[in-house]
């Protein structure tokens, strides 16, 4: 190849390098922009492709595996309760059923489908859409407690945020003394997006570790009742007109494998539906 | 001297095998982070063999495709993906000899840069990376870096490389 011809195939390189990267930088500076081509990516060119995640996660997640252990007989589940994963699974299951029969409110069961990106876990996207009845705002829960809330609907799939994500604020009370505060992730707070911090709480007021945080119910988006998390320790304040405690969290978006979308809010405390079952 | 006169249809064809398992077999193994990433290898894969101009376009489009499934911030993979394709093309000439582990090795590069480009862009701050970048991030990288070890050992002959033992 001649040294000019290279030049030019050189420089058409850098071209279309920089054009790509002030794209994402664009989507970056303009996120309306970039949830509007995300949106329409998901919903044509990946359609085929997350339809067939999906397919493999239902294979996997104890929901079909249940299924299909019910279906065969005795013998069959006896053995199949020997392997350790698929007996944590079982009690994962049997503990979302129990949570499923016990909540008042109508909801719509769906898989999370996973992704290899490191952000997983701040959104997830969930298998049910407008179709099953979701809608923007519903509150997205596990058998262990709050996950997040569905943000973007399309007709088969559903993207929710969750706790972890730097958006995310929850209004939460400590049970049972009722110390009310902000729940928010506590990336900033102490190095670990794993934590939740418990903002706003006022100055007069001690928690201690092992506390139980939940939702209050105010801003009408989180019915009452649903656990947070615990308190293990309390943060250094910066202001000195709150208080600020850590929270580790009752469930993790990153290891949830199937989850309740909440179809309705309610004044009414879901608390019970909560309460853990006792060990068969 | 891995010697690029591969066929482009085969090339095509492990590729497309890649973006499958990435959907029908990757939600089976668990362990979401950490599985192996098979888009990013399939990404990597082309972009040895092309044009760094070619492999930035391949890495951006296979970037939007992450973000339109996590949209925590948008344009964080696109970017991250831009710049492990293009780093990739420029790369081979120093980085490939013929030799299995430098291969992965450089495939391993490849995940943590993605997830640590990716995590940084993501903001609001460094905080909390701690997790996601030392741990997660290299045990990623170790099983794709394997799995990219087992591809170019199955696949050679379509791959049209040829690897000294």
């Amino acid at each position: 190849m001649a040294p000019g011809s290279d030049r030019s195939l050189s420089r058409r390189d850098n071209a279309l390098f920089l054009l790509c990267v002030v794209l994402s930088v664009v989507m970056l500076a303009r996120p309306e922009v970039g949830l509007r081509v995300a949106t329409f990516i998901r919903v044509s060119v990946l359609r085929p492709f997350l339809w067939m995640q999906e397919r493999a996660e239902a294979s996997r997640t104890t929901r079909a595996a249940f299924e299909r252990l019910r279906a065969e007989r005795d013998s069959a589940v006896y053995a199949a309760l020997f392997l350790p994963s698929l007996r944590a699974e079982n009690q994962r299951l049997r503990t979302l059923l129990r949570t499923r029969d016990r909540l008042p409110i109508p909801y719509i069961p769906a898989e999370v489908l996973h992704q290899s990106q490191p952000t997983d876990g701040r959104t997830l996207l969930l298998s049910a859409g407008k179709a099953a009845g979701v809608r923007p705002f519903d509150v997205v829960v596990s058998a262990e407690g709050l996950i997040g809330v569905v943000r973007e609907v399309d007709r088969d799939r559903s993207l929710a945020w969750t706790w972890m994500h730097n958006e995310f604020r929850a209004s939460a009370f400590t049970l049972p003394d009722k110390v009310f505060g902000v729940v928010r992730e506590a990336g900033q707070l102490t190095g670990s997006a794993q934590l939740l911090q418990l903002r706003g709480v006022a100055i007069r007021d001690t928690i201690h570790n092992g506390t139980l945080v939940v939702t209050s119910g105010l801003g009408g988006v989180y019915p009452p009742g649903i656990p947070i998390g615990t308190v293990i320790g309390q943060a250094r304040e910066e202001t000195g007109w709150e208080r600020i405690f850590v929270v580790r969290p009752a469930a993790s978006p990153q290891d949830a494998s199937q989850v309740l979308i909440l179809h309705q809010t309610t004044d009414t405390s879901l608390a019970r539906a909560f309460v853990p079952d006792t060990t068969p | 001297m891995i010697t690029m006169r591969a066929d482009r249809g085969r090339l095509w064809a492990v590729l497309g095998l890649l973006a499958v398992m990435q959907f029908a077999i990757r939600p089976r193994l668990g362990y979401s982070q950490v599985a192996p990433d098979f888009l990013l290898l399939a990404l990597m894969l082309y972009s040895i063999r092309s044009r760094p101009g070619a492999a930035a376009v391949a890495g951006f489009l296979v970037g939007l495709a992450g973000d339109a499934v996590t949209p925590a911030r948008v344009g964080a993979s696109a970017l991250a993906h831009t710049l492990v394709g293009y780093l990739a093309a420029w790369g081979r000439a120093v980085f490939f000899p013929d030799n299995l582990f430098v291969n992965g090795l450089v495939i391993a590069v490849g995940v943590w840069i993605r997830n640590a480009v990716q995590a940084l862009a993501s903001g609001p701050s460094a905080a909390g990376l701690t997790y996601p970048l030392l741990v997660y991030a290299p045990l990623q990288a170790i099983t794709t870096a394997l799995t990219a070890a087992l591809i170019l050992v199955i696949f050679q002959r379509w791959l049209d490389i040829r690897l000294d033992s």
